[in-house]
This record gives C-alpha cells, sequence and structure tokens, in this order.
C-alpha cells in the first residue's frame, strides 16, 4: 500500500467526504492542514500538486488527485474490499455517480460555495435572500430522493459522505426543518450512528458554522 | 443489446455531450425531444423517467440514468469497445473524474447564471464579473490542457464532449483569445475535427448560439 496523504482542513466540506470515505475504508494516512486564510493553496508546492488550488487534495505515492468525488470513488475501487460504498454494478454506479454529480453542481457550487465565498474570502456582511432560498430546493431534492435508507439505496455509499458534508454545513444560512424534512432528519441520524462520524464530519460541520457565524453576516431581499 | 432513448434537447449542453458520446461509441439509439420552454420536463410522463425533471435522461431498456457524466461514463463503460474514453486504469479515471465535476460544479453553474435570466427571464444585461468568472474558467481549461492534447492527457475522453458542448454557447459571450489560451484555442480546433462533431454538437448547438445572439445581451 502507498503512502496516502490528504491535504485540506475539517472545516471544508469535500475535505470531511473524504475524511469520511478514509475512517470508512480504515485506511492510515497523513492529513496535512491547508490554511486557506493565508493562501497556502496558491503556494508554488501546492500549485504543482493541484494547479485549480482545491482542496482537498490527496496524494497516494506519486499521484496528485483532486476534487472530493474523484479521491472517492478512487479510494473505494483501489482500497475496499468490497464495492459497497462505490459499486460495480453499472446501474448502481451510475445512481451513485448522478447524487455526487447533484452535490458538486447544485448543492457545492450554487449554494455553499457561493455563499460562503463573499462572506469568508471576500469580507462581505450580506447575502442575497434568493440565493439562500436556494437551499429549500435541495433539501427538496434531498427529501424526495431518499426513498430507501440511503440516498442510492439500501446502504451507505460515497454519495451519502459527499451530500451529508455539505448539507450539514449549509444549514447556517438556512436551517433544516426536521418536520418539513423527516428523511433527512432520519438519514442524518443514522450518518450519526457511524463511529467515525463525529471525528470525520460531525466537529468539521460545527467547525464551519461557528466560522461562518463569527461574521455575523445578514441576509437581504 | 436493449433499445436506447435518449431524452433530451439540442440546445442543451449536457445533451450534446451524450449525443457526442453516443456517436463516438457508434450506438444506435432514438432521440426523443423534451421541449423545456413548454415545461414537458415537468409533465408526470417525464417525471416519472426523472423525478430530478432534468435533460439529459436515458432509458436503457427499461432502466433509467440521469445526469450526463453518470449517463457517459456509463455508456462508455457498458458498450465502449475499450475504455480510452472513459479509462479503467484509476489514476486516469481520476483524472476524467476530476474534469467531469469540474464541469458539474464550476462551468454548469456559469453557463447556468449566465444563460438562465437571458433566455428565461427576460434580462439581457450580463454583470462584467460573470465575464471575468468565464475567463478563469478558460484559464483552468487552459492549464488542465498542459498534460496533454486532450483535457485529461493525451486521449480524447468523455472529459472533452462535456466542455465541448458548453463552450458552444459561452464563447458567443467572451471569445477563447488564442494569445492568452493557446492551448485552449488549439483543443477546440481539434475536437472539431472529429468526424462526428459536427453532427453532434457543430450542427444541434447552432440553433442556441443564434438564440443567444438574438437576444442582443449587453455586458455592464
Amino acid at each position: 500500500m502507498g503512502k496516502i496523504s490528504l491535504h485540506g482542513l475539517d472545516a471544508s466540506p469535500p475535505t470531511r467526504a473524504c475524511l469520511l470515505t478514509l475512517k470508512a475504508l480504515d485506511l492510515p494516512f497523513e492529513y496535512m492542514f491547508v490554511n486557506l486564510f493565508e493562501k497556502e493553496n496558491y503556494g508554488e508546492d501546492y500549485s504543482k500538486k493541484n494547479p485549480q488550488h482545491t482542496v482537498p487534495l490527496l496524494e497516494d505515492d506519486d499521484a496528485c488527485i483532486w476534487d472530493s468525488h474523484a479521491i472517492m470513488a478512487y479510494l473505494v475501487e483501489k482500497y475496499a474490499s468490497n464495492d459497497d460504498l462505490y459499486p460495480k454494478d453499472l446501474l448502481q454506479r451510475a445512481k451513485v455517480d448522478q447524487l455526487m454529480h447533484f452535490e458538486s453542481g447544485v448543492v457545492f457550487e450554487a449554494a455553499l460555495r457561493r455563499l460562503t465565498r463573499p462572506v469568508l474570502f471576500n469580507g462581505e456582511s450580506t447575502l442575497p435572500r434568493d440565493q439562500v432560498n436556494h437551499i429549500n430546493q435541495i433539501y427538496d431534492f434531498v427529501e424526495s430522493f431518499l426513498e430507501h435508507d440511503y440516498l442510492a439505496g439500501d446502504h451507505l455509499t460515497i454519495a451519502d459522505f459527499s451530500i451529508v458534508s455539505t448539507i450539514t454545513s449549509i444549514g447556517v444560512f438556512l436551517e433544516l426543518d426536521s418536520a418539513k424534512y423527516p428523511k433527512i432528519a432520519a438519514w442524518l441520524e443514522r450518518l450519526k450512528e457511524l463511529p467515525y462520524y463525529e471525528e470525520a464530519n460531525g466537529s468539521g460541520a460545527s467547525q464551519y458554522v461557528e466560522l461562518m457565524r463569527s461574521k455575523n453576516f445578514t441576509i437581504v431581499p | 443489446m436493449g433499445k436506447l432513448t435518449l431524452y433530451g434537447i439540442d440546445g442543451s449542453p449536457p445533451v450534446r455531450s451524450v449525443l457526442l458520446t453516443l456517436k463516438a461509441l457508434g450506438l444506435d439509439f432514438e432521440y426523443k425531444i423534451v421541449n423545456l420552454m413548454e415545461g414537458e420536463h415537468l409533465k408526470p410522463e417525464f417525471l416519472k423517467i426523472n423525478p430530478l425533471h432534468t435533460v439529459p435522461a436515458l432509458d436503457d431498456n427499461g432502466f433509467y440514468v440521469t445526469d450526463s457524466h453518470a449517463i457517459n461514463s456509463y455508456l462508455v463503460s457498458k458498450y465502449g469497445k475499450d475504455d480510452s474514453l472513459y479509462p479503467k486504469d484509476l489514476q486516469k479515471k481520476a483524472i476524467v473524474d476530476q474534469r467531469l465535476h469540474y464541469d458539474s460544479s464550476v462551468v454548469t453553474t456559469l453557463a447556468r447564471s449566465i444563460l438562465r435570466p437571458l433566455l428565461w427571464e427576460n434580462n439581457s444585461e450580463i454583470a462584467q464579473t460573470k465575464i471575468d468568472a468565464l475567463d478563469a474558467v478558460y484559464k483552468n481549461l487552459n492549464l488542465f490542457l498542459e498534460t496533454g492534447d486532450y483535457l485529461a492527457g493525451n486521449n480524447l475522453t468523455i472529459a472533452d464532449f462535456h466542455i465541448a458542448a458548453v463552450l458552444v454557447g459561452l464563447v458567443v459571450f467572451l471569445e477563447v483569445d488564442s494569445t492568452k489560451y493557446p492551448k485552449l484555442a488549439d483543443w477546440l480546433e481539434r475536437v472539431k475535427e472529429l468526424p462526428y462533431y459536427e453532427e453532434a454538437n457543430g450542427a444541434p448547438g447552432a440553433q442556441i448560439v443564434a438564440l443567444i445572439k438574438s437576444k442582443n445581451f449587453t455586458i455592464v
């Protein structure tokens, strides 16, 4: 087995999705903190490995892989003893892929990043209400996806890791109403029972929420 | 092989990425138009196929696959004579996957934020910041092309299909500057030479280009 390093930080949802996967696979790895506020991701070393300057970044011996979804799929395919987390069956895999692309575009980019960037990195103190309200659509969709215990069916997959990392973060902008979204609430409780959940996602999600709250942003019509 | 049906509409870049894949694989399929302008994607018959009400959607002999990236990976894995369009090698695949997610996160969201107000909400003013963001996308795509002739390395992959499809509309707002982004400009010419490019992307994309231009947008 190669030497695995994950570069990122707990507050970052995609980093947490990868942490959940590494823990689920029980893989030893080095966790390297990347200080985004000091622009470590633009440093020469980091840029050589990831010219897109994003976190997380996985190093596996000489391989440098980025994008959390690509990382998770790679880790499961390379190291897992079975394909539960990322099924080899093509139709089941397509379902997981669809959910991960939904997370990439609709959840991460259009909600989390779009709302985090101005406040955390550009010093803005207000966010437009229509952008925040987009989160309602996300909750609606995820609730409708949960026809079974997990997003892609009856068992846990990396799609759950991907979406839980952002869903537990965007609540800082628009809290999840458990009464309105009982399936999401039940699914969250189910994931919290994973022995590594708190370490891999729970505490990092709280960190992210606290960080955003400390900026005292307001939502304006 | 069962019957393949693609649901979609020519204007949609993700649909055209699947058309490119289907043509590249030499697959027979039925193409059923879903008229988004008339809300056909919101009707019960389509919602049964895709509750997320997006196009494209694929019906493979009664089994439905949604999201263009998932569809393209599925088609290559199931029907490809080889894996060149979506490599089985884990490291090579990870590079393609990262390009696919760059498309579904950054590129698609930006494209939607530019096209939605223009085409659906009658708003013909486009903020300069969006054009700046588009320039940043070109910069990244040019960077990805450092590693080879195509977006994920030296071989054509489905990653190239997604970006080729979405750029058709985006270049109307900002041309690819070949002095600033020479690799991207070269790549654009290279993909246009694919024998099925015109049928799967060029011609179907021409309509959307005409539509965009007819809106007389201004950058503010």
